[in-house]
């Protein structure tokens, strides 16, 4: 049953790559619909067969095709790679209901179809990518996914800033793929097979360097500090479902990986814990600091991607710790709380990213500053961009809430057990980081809406911008209410599949809150006086009360900016002077205020500096000269007569 | 048969002529007698492979000596002179890296390196497989130094008078060491030839303007600006 819906899933899903392909001159809305119909499909037939897997807990293997003796092409279907299924189902379903009707707005006539075949194929890599039984395959699928996803990145690709997003994108995803070719390569140099087995020896210094390289591989992919900055280019370059869909899940299938070679391949060791949760606290903390400063909306939300990633990662390294520490009830809780913080992310970050594109589109501005006053004129837009950011500050009773108290439950219950006290205090120390994440996220995100849907509209597009069409707010709304029901229903859903976890029952709570809010409602209705008044909201004393009066983004965030300007490295510049001596009477001055983009410029860019260097050195070697090459053959032939003769 | 000391003797004389001759055709900025000594070369290693045929008797040692004589020493000068009275260049002054003072300081390092190289790899035997260690040093070391007059001259002529020099090398090596097949040692023969009327034909040109031609002539470095003259 599972294997013939498995199969069907990849058939649909290439129906829906090819078929956009071959019309691909045929600039009609019902190529596309039917592409993203197919989308729709499978990403439903996905979604009950994870869930029927899910509750059964049956792992599936089955053998699909062998081209060659040492590699094969098998597919296997745990609850682990179930539940990934899941979240690329759910997400997909919601981005292609979207996607249907936000592509008839995009330019780009009948190069849409493609985009709607590139978005099938990179569904149907991620899903062949979760499902693979073998490390080959997995590398063959999650290149397939980095290429098709820099096809999509750029395909607005006659914008300079896409450009420069998409050579960034496809070179840091490379990168990525070629550190998980090498973990693979040490593996399959340790074991002799590219099977996901476990290993028999527990630590070589070839295992260690096979999960460094997986490691770093999944961490770029993911956006883990400091091989994040892809994300901030690459999203707001890449359309707004297409940011969804890579922030949603993608991310996750980095996460899939990590979580797979760890469970199932490695035995991991507690440095290798100490070194995820490490870089998980500093994803998150710096993450969700640089996405206060931000003010492109959807580079917020990219930022905002890489702390939700430091978080999952912070729940995998201590499950990784526990594991080692053989604390198994904490490391299992930890890692269902990381596990379910990457369903409620992919929830909660599709929907922001997808009403955030809504509203990208009606006002034609990534700036929040330029927008304003949406409430009014997006109502539906607005109340499914709030639910996302209460969900994402972690506020309770919605999802975000559930999968971060489990995390910090975990932290807790170790900080009475865990007995090394140089171990207890980096916990402390990352406990308290990651309190600070999930404030300063409230933070963020209390920007973000103040200043896109709240006041005044601050530009003229802001102003005349109107509700979405309704097919771009059922996919959006499906994910609101995913964002309501995991969080209300955490506790039981747990139950369902199987674990019993330490979380409050937010179903009574949400029950009682709902009767107390209905109880308030109906005695201020029957007791408070039916008197109209119209008036304007209070100004503060202002006379007019205009738009640019309003308290900005810029101005929210400008207590966390002090704060935080070790980090930012903002660089404050005055320079005045003065028509006389005393330096009394100005005469002129210019101020600025410039952020150093810290890891661009110390390690990137030198990097890159240093790569130009070395490969300009390399291209001299090629002159174009007979006499040259000639001369590297004498070279060689030298070198090798004195091998030959010394050391052969 | 003549005595084998004596066969020695004359063999080991010849090498030196053949390192007299690469020397020459390194250091040389004359080219007309580049050619000469090349067919010098050639002859002397007709010599050398009738000597050889004298010690052992092989019929192929024989053949390799005709086919040589005909190619090398008659035939391959014979166009090359052509060439040359054609595209009336005297002189080679222009060189690439490595002028000829330093090519002959590197080629005399080279020829003590690969000697060391190879009586490292090749076990210490008596008179007779000295010789052939000598034979093997200096294919190989004539195959360098054809190399190195392939790399630092700009003349086409001349880079083809080093690649000949070159296969003279690998006819040496060939000889004392591997017993190479006679068909593929008379294949690299015809080889030359074709390149060698591939030179001409290039240089001198079988089209019926000249002017044409120039502009070609003038990417081989074969032809000057002053003698472009009418």
């Amino acid at each position: 049953m599972i294997v013939e819906l498995f199969i069907l899933v990849i058939l649909v899903l290439l129906a829906g790559t090819i078929f956009p392909l071959i019309s691909a001159s045929l600039d009609r809305r019902f190529v596309r619909t039917i592409s993203l119909s197919c989308t729709i499909v499978a990403s439903i037939l996905l979604g009950s067969l994870s869930l029927l897997n899910l509750l059964s807990g049956e792992p599936v293997f089955f053998f699909l095709y062998q081209p060659i003796p040492l590699f094969s092409l098998s597919f296997v279907i745990d609850r682990l790679a179930s539940f990934f299924l899941l979240i690329v189902a759910v997400v997909s379903a919601c981005v292609a209901l979207y996607f249907t009707e936000y592509i008839e707005h995009m330019d780009g006539q009948s190069r849409r179809n493609l985009l709607c075949g590139c978005t099938n194929l990179f569904i149907l890599a991620m899903v062949l990518i979760i499902a693979s039984a073998n490390t080959l395959s997995f590398f063959l699928f999650w290149e397939l996914m980095a290429a098709s996803s820099f096809l999509l990145v750029t395909y607005e690709y006659t914008r300079d800033e896409t450009k420069k997003a998409g050579i960034f994108y496809f070179i840091m995803t490379q990168l990525s793929s070629l550190f998980v070719l090498l973990g693979i390569i040490a593996l399959y140099t340790q074991t002799g097979s590219f099977s996901f087995s476990t290993l028999s020896v527990v630590s070589t210094p070839l295992i260690t360097i096979a999960f460094l390289a997986l490691f770093v591989g999944f961490s770029i992919k993911a956006g883990i500090i400091p091989f994040h900055k892809w994300l901030p280019y690459a999203h707001p370059a890449s359309p707004s479902p297409i940011s969804a869909l890579m922030s949603g899940v993608m991310l996750k299938i980095a996460v899939y990986g990590l979580v797979r070679f760890l469970l199932n391949v490695f035995t991991p060791d507690l440095w290798w814990g100490v070194l995820i949760l490490a870089a998980g606290t500093a994803s998150a903390v710096l993450g969700i600091i640089y996405a206060l400063k931000e003010h492109d909306v959807k580079a917020m939300l990219a930022y905002s991607s890489i702390e939700n990633i430091g978080i999952i990662f912070t729940g995998i390294g201590l499950s990784v710790i526990f594991t080692a520490l053989n604390l198994n009830n904490l490391a299992t809780l930890s890692l269902l709380g990381a596990l379910f913080h990457s369903l409620n992310h992919a929830m909660f970050k599709t929907l922001l990213f997808l009403t955030a594109g809504s509203v990208v589109s009606a006002t034609h501005t990534r700036d929040i500053e330029h927008m304003g006053g949406l409430a009014h004129r997006m109502p539906v837009t607005s109340a499914l961009f709030f639910i996302g950011a209460v969900s994402i500050a972690a506020l309770p009773p919605l999802n975000g809430f559930a999968s971060e108290l489990l995390i910090f439950m975990s932290f807790f219950s170790s900080s009475f057990i865990v007995a090394d006290s140089l171990l207890k205090v980096l916990l402390f120390i990352c406990l308290a980081l990651f309190a600070l994440t999930s404030a300063l996220s409230a933070a963020c995100f209390v920007k973000a809406f103040g200043s896109i849907f709240l006041a005044l509209p601050r530009s003229p597009e802001s102003a005349a911008a109107h509700e979405v069409p309704r097919a771009m707010l059922i996919g959006p709304g499906i994910l609101a209410a995913a964002c309501i029901i995991l969080g209300v229903c955490a506790l039981q859903i747990f139950a369902i599949v199987g674990f019993a976890v330490p979380l409050p029952d937010m179903l009574l709570v949400s029950l009682l809150l709902i009767g107390m809010a209905g109880l308030t409602y109906a005695v201020l209705y029957f007791t408070a006086s039916r008197e109209v008044r119209v008036s304007e909201t209070w100004g503060c004393g202002t006379l007019s009360q205009q738009a640019s009066a309003e308290y900005s983004g810029h101005g929210f965030s400008e207590p966390l900016d002090v704060i935080f300007s070790a980090i930012y490295r903002t660089r404050t510049k005055n320079e005045r002077t003065f028509f006389d001596q005393k330096n009394c009477i100005f005469k002129e001055g210019t101020g600025e205020i410039r952020l150093l983009k810290v890891f661009e410029e110390y390690l990137y860019r030198p990097i890159a500096e240093q790569s130009m260097k070395v490969a300009q050195c390399v291209a001299r070697f090629q002159n174009g000269c007979l006499d040259t090459y000639l001369l590297y053959v004498f070279v060689t032939v030298i070198a090798l007569i004195i091998f030959l003769g010394w050391f052969a | 048969m003549i005595d084998t000391a004596i066969v020695v003797g004359i063999i080991r004389i010849l090498f030196v002529c053949i390192i007299i001759t690469a020397a020459y055709i390194i250091s040389t900025r004359n080219l007309l007698s580049v050619v000469s000594v090349y067919a010098l070369q050639s002859l002397t290693l007709v010599c050398i492979a009738l000597a050889l045929f004298s010690l052992e008797g092989s019929i192929i040692l024989l053949a390799i000596a005709v086919v040589t004589f005909v190619s090398k020493v008659i035939i391959i000068p014979y166009f090359i002179a052509t060439i040359q009275e054609k595209i009336r260049i005297k002189r080679d002054i222009e060189f690439h890296y490595l002028n000829p003072t330093t090519s002959l300081l590197i080629s005399m390092a080279l020829m003590l390196v690969i000697y060391m190289a190879l009586s490292r790899i090749v076990p210490e035997t008596p008179t007779r497989d000295s010789l052939f260690l000598f034979g093997a040093v200096l294919g190989i070391s004539l195959m360098m130094m054809g190399m190195m007059v392939t790399f630092s001259r700009k003349r086409a002529i001349t880079k083809v008078l080093g690649f000949l020099s070159m296969e003279n090398g690998v006819l040496l090596f060939g000889m004392f060491v591997t017993e190479l097949p006679f068909i593929i040692e008379f294949l690299i023969i015809i080889d030359l030839i074709i390149l060698v009327i591939l030179t001409t034909i290039l240089s001198v040109g079988i089209d019926s303007t000249l002017e044409d031609y120039h502009k070609r002539l003038h990417r081989f470095h074969l032809l000057e600006d002053s003698e472009e003259a009418p």
